[in-house]
């Protein structure tokens, strides 16, 4: 009568590669609300919450990824056993050991799985060979588990931090929900001394974490997924076929759209940890507002980028640091050749982290000369020069992520061709005018992006000094303003893939 | 406590007045004007020179702060 089919209820929350939980799906929030009511309710005994969010992780992640939830706690036992037995070794030998084994279990595992038919393809295209690619389905969120794992490991090896001796409490630092499919990929040296505090939210928490999620979705939805489907997608499907200012803006549009996708995800993600009592860590700052590229890295995908710092960039610089610049420069041309590989196994992603390797070396080259060049003419003081060390690193930020979104090297030439060969600069008008939605939402995407980051904290502010009727009704308003603008079904997340 | 001479050889890398500057035990490299992860390199091998000794990769990337490092110093030229 309602004309709702009963039957069809329980499929819905079973396996379903095409439909995993999306942080934006009303089945989602419905769930994550009966979740923070358990959660409440259970909240004197530390055991019983705990154990409630382990398993609606578990369950989060076999909906999106089936069976592949057993290779996530088969990451966490033997990650958790060899930490243990790391942190007990004494001779330099046994510590080496259990380091050894833990790098060959969990990156053989990420490579087997994201790498391998990769390599196939190079071999036979070296070879001229006709291996078959192997039939290998991604787990999802692999990429994000085992360096979360990993850190752990490698901290300890550092003497950063000591083992933890609960298995339960290192089991909800590897699958838990928020950040398992695509970050932040959160230190076990952060993560873990919050499990057994005492679950107590001030009304600033839980101000910051709606206002965390109503941006989250906003970026996500009516930025990101709207500007995409509505132009930038349609650009990069065929290049040739649109104006230089076009692809020009589509190059710009889809730095702003990979930065709403990506640090809306991360704004939801830490909005509903903050929910249920845990602080993940920051993913991005303002990354548009850097004015170099070495400051770009610290705001974008700062879980990412830190994580390569500690563990890959400083071990490589100290081992080569009597080359001087010589070494610093192949440590960081390896530092970013990984972080593109880390994103997919595909030529386009490996140029992208060499281009930025090599902006980071000229970076350093000109340090020097570009010093004294400033204070001679007392450049560094004015807003002016500022800015354009802004527009500067911007428009090198995002003709490199032409490489990252362009179906193939050839498609990725076709959009600098036609911006250098073919940019008719009175079409600008025109697109303003027939794409206006999507012309508006760019502006305002931007405009946002550069108001100072001070306004944020006001907000909260404002918004925990409301009662909780006008804040149910502020996010009540919000979502319904996303659904208006929603163009399709959700798009699943751009970072879903790595 | 950090040593004159190990205060020294750091703010000489970096171009700092050493008396301008407060550097503790638990002072951590991001608090130092200018002491980035790049130019880190050049400090560590500026105290080997300055020391005559030479540390192991690992040895150092355990320091977490001066502290840290002012012990590695002293332990390698107790020696």
């Amino acid at each position: 009568m309602l004309g709702i089919d009963f039957n069809a209820i329980p499929k819905l929350f079973l396996f379903d590669s095409s439909d995993p939980l999306l942080f934006g799906s009303s089945l989602f929030f419905f769930l994550f609300l009966g979740l923070l009511i358990l959660n409440r309710i259970v909240a004197k005994s530390t055991n019983a919450r705990i154990s409630l969010l382990i398993l609606f992780s578990f369950y989060f992640y076999y909906k999106a990824s089936g069976l592949f939830l057993l290779l996530l706690i088969l990451n966490a036992v033997i990650n958790f056993y060899l930490g243990k037995y790391l942190g007990k070794a004494e001779s330099e030998g046994k510590q080496k050991l259990y380091l050894y084994l833990s790098l060959l279990f969990n990156l053989g595992i990420l490579i087997y799985f994201k790498y391998t038919n990769f390599f196939i393809e190079v071999i036979n295209d070296f070879t001229a060979g006709n291996i078959q690619p192997l039939d290998i389905i991604l787990p999802l969120g692999i990429s994000f588990y085992t360096f979360k794992s990993l850190s752990y490991i490698l901290d300890i090896y550092l003497e950063m931090m000591e083992p933890t001796n609960s298995f339960r409490d290192y089991l909800l630092f590897v699958t838990f929900f928020p950040n398992i499919l695509s970050g932040p990929i959160d230190r076990a040296s952060q993560f873990l001394p919050q499990v057994n505090k005492k679950y107590f939210l001030t009304r600033k928490q839980v101000a910051m974490g709606i206002m965390l999620i109503m941006l989250g979705l906003i970026k996500k939805i009516m930025i990101a997924d709207y500007i995409s489907l509505n132009f930038i997608d349609r650009v990069f499907d065929a290049p040739e076929r649109f104006t230089g200012v076009e692809n020009l803006l589509a190059v710009y549009g889809y730095a702003l759209q990979l930065y709403c996708d990506f640090s809306g995800y991360s704004d939801i993600a830490i909005g509903l940890g903050l929910l249920l009592g845990f602080r993940l860590m920051e993913n991005f700052n303002y990354p548009f507002k850097a004015k170099s590229i070495s400051e770009f890295w610290r705001r974008w995908h700062i879980s990412l980028s830190s994580w390569l710092l500690d563990y890959v960039f400083r071990p490589l610089q100290m081992g080569l640091r009597n080359w001087r610049k010589a070494g610093n420069i192949i440590a960081l041309i390896i530092t970013f050749v990984l972080v593109g590989f880390w994103h997919g196994a595909s030529w386009a992603f490996l140029f992208w982290g060499l281009l930025h390797g090599i902006y980071m070396a000229v970076g350093l080259l000109l340090q020097g000369p570009k010093r004294k060049l400033y204070s001679k003419f007392n450049f560094t003081k004015t807003k002016i020069f500022g800015g354009m060390q802004i527009f500067v690193t911007f428009n090198l930020v995002a003709f490199s992520f032409v490489f990252f979104r362009a179906s193939d090297f050839s498609s990725a030439i076709d959009v600098f061709y036609q911006i250098i060969y073919f940019f008719k600069p009175s079409v600008f008008i025109q697109f303003a005018e027939s794409f206006t939605p999507t012309f508006v939402l760019i502006s305002l995407g931007f405009l946002f992006h550069f108001l100072p980051s001070k306004l944020n904290e006001k907000t909260v502010n404002w918004l925990a000094n409301r009662n909780v009727i006008l804040q149910a009704v502020i996010f009540a308003l919000v979502i319904w303003i996303v659904a208006q603008v929603q163009s399709a079904d959700l798009q699943p997340f751009i970072y879903f893939q790595f | 406590m950090i040593s004159d001479r190990l205060k020294n050889i750091i703010c000489k890398e970096l171009n700092l007045d050493p008396a301008s500057i407060e550097i503790t035990d638990e002072t951590q490299a991001p608090e130092v004007p200018g002491w980035d992860s790049l130019n880190h390199a050049n400090i560590i091998v500026a105290i080997e020179k300055d020391y005559g000794v030479r540390f192991k990769g690992l040895e150092v990337l355990k320091c977490n702060n001066v502290g840290a490092l002012q012990r590695l110093v002293d332990s390698k030229t107790a020696k």
